[in-house]
């Protein structure tokens, strides 16, 4: 039997006291080693301390509120005398940077706990947050290590412990995976040895819905729904509603996607103030172009669609209104330089945005033939991931279901996206030899949705003026 | 000390050879000396590379013993046995192409001078650098003809130095044991480097270790070329009936260093040029042939001629040869695999990784 | 079909090539009419004669030397070391000579040396080594090392057909103390490939030989104490080694403990180490550890031999441990 004690940790060189605000634990309760034990807060930082090593709690000296000096025993906890679990651990947080990682070599627990060596009595630098429970891998990092990381990325010039390093870098796989889903190691919790992120947290992260854009992500075909998932800092969870289902309802937990959608679209509706621009356009050239040209290109293995001439027009028009194919970043506005056009798919699972980078450069055929292959390779699952990525504007088409008029929600971080109704041969006023009279033409409606932050109703309409022109007058040379 | 090995007397020349043969045996000394001379030249116009061996003086050793032997019996000469390996069937181009590490030298460039073999057709194996080792091999060799019943025999060289190894102590006691048809000659020529003999060994016959194994010793003199002969010739044919191992000792005396580099400052001084002048194996070989067997000057100057014809043309042919391929080297260390990998930074670096590679392990949007 | 011992699989291998193949031959100290120390030779002398089954001298250079002789010659001899630790008296000739006999002068050495290997036996330095490490950088040499019975026939079997010179390393541990039916016919196990002998995902141990068993009972131990998936690579082939195996276990774990009996200083581990971070760095998710004996001669007490070479519990805590990383 042999006890330990329990110490009011320093969590900061000028801090001298620190307030016990929680126990996690109760008197009699057994705690494997590294298990918080107790919250406290001080003036820099709250943070849950773990336990020194396993056993079980005897007492408790200080109570919930008290402030008391650091150092101070605060408990004790008595020590099995089994091998291996009893002696503190071998790696204590050394003051300077050398110390080496060293986790409690021979944890006893099964899963990958989370191992922070335990606190040296005099230890002049802080002693290390723990990592959360693993049960609560989805749960936001303590605010002390969250901090702690972030200090230390940022470079203050303080040297950083093994420890440190091996929660900001990890290991090779860990580094290759977050790089893969272009996730911020800093915000996923580490269950692994010193609170690294291992291979199992990033992908409980991911599974998790916390931020992962993979390229199958995946919104359902809802004419409103046009937004895939950012590459950007995760979006926060929503909130629980409390709405309870009925006799013989059916109860469906969200799908990873499923959730990745949901939250993106109630993101970009709150980020983004959106407004709605709508166009008619007279699309009988472009039907007796399509229609003039449709054997040559199929002659050449690509299906001509209105969607091809209408992104040519697009990306022309993007050329000249840069304030289209931007972003907002803080309190800036990001012109992209490139035009990379998105286009929403409907698959039998879901939506999903293929991009055609560098879109402005592609002639008609060029363009068609991009928009067939990202199609049909969306549809086989066959898009690699920098495909999903990197879109300046999106364009999608509805219209193919029999939509007149969209109202899309933007494809953030977007400033704008581009929604294409049905085309039809509707009754219009013609005017032939000067007398006017009623005619058939092809019409369709263009319904622009726009970030008003960065695109004014003016700006807007021009741009849509001009992809109105080209359709309207689009040469027979550049198709 | 009682010698308990025989010391045969000299006996007069001839020793029932046919007189052609006679000849012969002038011709591969004759061989032996002008091809190391060219090989000297070569070395000093730095066309050959490593080190050179010569066995000036010690011709008849290596020369006469091989002449003993058959075709089909086998032969493990050590660097100073030119001699032996020409008469088996080493062509001079062979030898000039290893010295000049040619790719298509015998061992494509990969073994030194003289180290190396043919068991197929002329039998005879190279040696390594490690002193003794081949006299085990050579146990082992001729204990396959005894064990296949094949009237083959082994014949392996070492030098003085090389009786004092273990290698060399252990593989002629299993051959005895083994009663294996292997005859070993030690060629002691004084010196075994810089070591003469009285610091090698405290025995003052070396042909006195035999009785340490049971078989029988014999000391000869070495320069005598048809005396060499014999005795080899004795030895073969107790082997060659089942009679097992013998040790023959042939005296003789190395002029030249142990190699080119090798300036001879510890040898005291006119012992050379005694040995030299006086007990010279080529010079008392052409008085044999000349004064008791009455073979005229011309003839032996015939066979000067023929020497040199055939050392140049050998000396042209293994000039033009190229230098082996760099990616040779990686060939032929095992039947299989049949070549080794070239190292990843030689080839431009590949990432081990597949860029696109995602196995099933990272968990992620599989399918 | 009957089990057989690790022993008698050896045994059976040498009967059916000696029966199969007239040039193979036995050669070494006490192998004729004794049997052998461990009696793996036992028989084979009244089945096959004096000239097949030669007892030799004390002579590890000699017989060594003269078994490449013979095999130039295109006989195949079988060379048995009395004890492995004696392999070192033949280091010079086995690895100047018959290593680069086909290299440098085209002359093949078809021919095995075998002999008992490991401790745990309380044998004390000179009855207990592992020398595989000695001759990993050997090129012209192969190593096996097998840990089961149908391995020990396999590999020996192919030992014997190899063109080239295989150091065959028996586990005497392992002799009598496990059994195995074996398969029927022609067992012959291709060198240069591992086996998996248990499947798992969590945590990879690469290793061979006794330590085999051993990584399979701390397997047995993490799954039911741990919950832990333990997948354990039996190498049984040294050099060459199955370089595909290894990866495609760190590809699928991403954890790896290598455990052999041998040192942990120059051990093969840290080749089998350098091997894994140049094939698979990206898929590591923790450092690659090793457990191997103490870099001490091995003692002969049972509780200084014990504390000095791997156990089945230093296997399970090394593997929690890179587990937990």
């Amino acid at each position: 039997m042999a006890t330990i004690d329990v110490i009011m940790p320093q969590m900061g060189e000028s801090i001298a006291e620190g307030t016990l605000s929680r126990w996690m634990k109760k008197v009699g309760e057994a705690v494997k080693r590294d298990e918080p034990i107790f919250e406290i807060s001080t003036d820099k930082v709250d943070a849950e301390i773990p336990a020194p090593s396993a056993g079980v709690l005897t007492e408790i000296l200080v109570q919930e509120g008290q402030t008391v000096p650091v150092q101070t025993v605060v408990a004790k906890i008595d020590t099995e005398p089994a091998a291996g679990t009893g002696k503190p651990a071998a790696s204590a947080p050394a003051p300077a940077a050398t110390a080496p990682v060293a986790p409690a070599p021979f944890a006893p627990s099964p899963k990958p706990a989370a191992a922070a060596p335990a606190p040296a009595p005099s230890a002049p630098k802080p002693a290390p947050a723990p990592a959360p429970a693993p049960a609560a891998a989805a749960a936001a990092r303590p605010a002390a290590e969250r901090a702690r990381t972030g200090h230390v990325a940022e470079g203050n010039g303080e040297m950083e412990t093994a420890e440190e390093r091996l929660r900001r870098r990890s290991t090779p796989l860990v580094r290759k995976m977050v790089a893969e889903h272009n996730l911020d190691l800093r915000e996923i919790p580490g269950t692994g040895i010193a609170g690294r992120v291992t291979k199992n947290d990033v992908l409980g992260y991911i599974d998790s819905g916390a931020g992962a854009p993979a390229p199958s992500a995946l919104p359902t075909p809802e004419q409103a729904t046009a937004a895939p998932l950012p590459r950007g800092p995760a979006a926060p969870q929503p909130a629980p509603t409390g709405v309870e289902p009925w006799e013989g309802d059916r109860v469906e937990p969200w799908s990873r996607i499923r959730k990745l959608t949901a939250e993106h679209m109630v993101m970009s509706r709150r980020v983004s103030p959106h407004v709605n621009t709508i166009f008619e356009i007279d699309y009988t050239r472009i039907a007796q172009l399509r229609a003039k040209k449709k054997k040559d290109y199929a002659d050449r293995g690509v299906n001509l669609t209105f969607l091809a001439f209408i992104a040519k027009a697009a990306a022309d028009a993007l050329r000249k209104h840069p304030a289209l194919n931007a972003a907002v970043s803080g309190e800036s506005t990001i012109l992209r330089r490139d035009i990379n056009l998105g286009f929403a798919v409907a698959l039998d699972w879901g939506l999903i945005v293929p991009v055609i980078k560098h879109a402005d450069e592609l002639a008609l055929l060029g363009l068609a033939r991009a928009i067939n292959d990202l199609g049909e390779r969306a549809r086989a699952k066959k898009l690699s991931p920098d495909e999903v990525q990197k879109g300046t504007f999106t364009i999608t088409n509805p219209g193919v279901f029999g939509s007149v008029i969209g109202t899309p929600i933007i494809n953030q971080p977007q400033a704008a996206i581009l929604c294409v109704g049905s085309i039809e041969k509707q009754p219009a006023v013609i005017t032939v030899d000067g007398s006017d009279t009623i005619g058939v033409r092809t019409k369709g409606m263009l319904s622009l949705a726009f970030d008003h932050r960065i695109v004014d109703g003016a700006d807007a309409d021009r741009f849509m003026a001009d992809v109105k022109k080209t359709l309207q007058e689009f040469p027979e040379a550049a198709v | 000390m009682a010698a308990t090995s025989a010391t045969v007397p000299s006996r007069s020349a001839a020793g029932g050879l046919p007189r052609d043969q006679l000849l012969e045996l002038y011709y591969w000394m004759r061989l032996t000396r002008s091809l190391e001379e060219r090989l000297v030249n070569l070395y000093r116009q730095t066309k050959v590379v490593g080190g050179l061996f010569r066995s000036l003086g010690q011709e008849a050793c290596a020369v006469g013993s091989a002449y003993a032997l058959r075709r089909e019996d086998v032969l493990s000469p050590l660097i100073r046995n030119l001699g032996s390996m020409l008469v088996k069937g080493a062509s001079p181009v062979e030898v000039l192409r290893q010295y000049m590490a040619k790719g298509d030298s015998p061992t494509r460039g990969r073994e030194l001078n003289i180290h190396f073999g043919d068991v197929e057709d002329r039998n005879f194996v190279g040696q390594i650098s490690h002193l003794g080792d081949m006299v085990p091999v050579m146990a082992g060799v001729t204990l396959s003809f005894k064990m296949r019943k094949q009237p083959r025999v082994g014949l392996v060289y070492v030098g003085d130095g090389a009786t004092s190894t273990g290698a060399f102590h252990e593989g002629i006691n299993l051959a005895a044991v083994q009663r294996c048809p292997l005859v070993v000659i030690v060629e002691n020529n004084r010196y075994a480097y810089s070591t003469p003999i009285e610091q090698q060994c405290a025995a003052e016959r070396l042909a006195d270790k035999a009785a340490g194994y049971g078989i029988p010793g014999v000391r000869a003199d070495g320069n005598d070329v048809l005396e060499v002969h014999r005795v080899t010739r004795e030895a073969v044919d107790r082997a060659r009936r089942g009679e097992g191992v013998t040790l023959l000792e042939l005296m003789t005396y190395r002029r030249k260093g142990h190699a080119e580099h090798d300036n001879q400052s510890y040898v005291p001084s006119g012992e050379i040029e005694r040995w030299a002048s006086e007990n010279d194996p080529l010079d008392r070989y052409v008085k044999v042939l000349t004064e008791k067997e009455g073979f005229s000057p011309d003839a032996l100057a015939a066979i000067d001629a023929r020497v040199t014809a055939e050392i140049d043309q050998a000396t042209d042919e293994a000039e033009a040869s190229p230098p082996p391929e760099a990616l040779d080297a990686l060939e032929g260390v095992y039947a299989d695999p049949a070549r080794m990998p070239v190292l990843w930074y030689r080839e431009g670096v590949r990432s081990a990784v597949d860029r696109h590679e995602r196995p099933s392990s990272w968990g992620t949007h599989d399918g | 079909m009957a089990e057989v011992t690790y022993l008698e699989a050896i045994r059976q291998a040498l009967f059916e090539e000696m029966e199969r193949d007239p040039d193979v031959f036995c050669m070494g100290e006490d192998i004729g009419k004794y049997g052998g120390a461990f009696k793996v030779t036992d028989g084979l002398l009244d089945r096959f004669g004096a000239e097949r089954v030669l007892d030799t001298p004390i002579s590890e250079t000699g017989f060594v030397g003269a078994a490449a002789g013979a095999a130039h010659m295109g006989m195949r001899p079988v060379c048995e070391m009395q004890f492995i630790d004696f392999v070192s008296c033949a280091y010079s000739i086995l690895t100047n000579y018959v290593a680069t006999a086909r290299y440098r002068a085209f002359l093949p050495c078809p021919m095995v040396v075998r002999g008992p290997s490991g401790g745990y036996v309380r044998g004390g330095p000179f009855h207990s080594q592992n020398p595989e490490a000695a001759f990993l950088h050997t090129p012209g040499l192969k190593i096996v090392y097998p840990a089961t019975a149908a391995d020990a026939k396999g590999l020996l079997k192919a030992a014997i057909r190899d063109e080239d010179c295989v150091l065959f390393f028996e586990h005497k541990y392992l002799y009598r103390r496990i059994k195995q039916e074996l398969p029927q016919g022609d067992h012959v196990v291709p060198i240069g490939k591992a086996r998996l002998a248990r499947e798992g995902k969590d945590v990879s141990i690469i290793t061979y030989a006794a330590t085999v068993w051993k990584a399979l009972e701390a397997a047995e131990q993490l799954e039911r104490e741990d919950g832990l998936s333990v997948e354990v690579l039996d190498l049984r082939s040294l050099l060459p080694m199955d370089d595909e195996a290894i990866a495609a276990t760190v590809k699928k774990t991403n954890r790896v403990l290598i455990v052999h009996e041998d040192t942990v200083t120059g051990g093969i581990a840290g080749e089998i180490t350098a091997r894994i971070q140049d094939l698979a760095f990206e898929w590591l998710d923790a450092p690659v550890k090793r457990v191997a004996a103490h870099d001490v001669p091995l003692p002969y007490a049972p509780q200084l031999e014990d504390f000095v070479l791997p156990q089945t519990t230093d296997i399970a805590r090394a593997a929690r441990w890179v587990a937990a990383y």
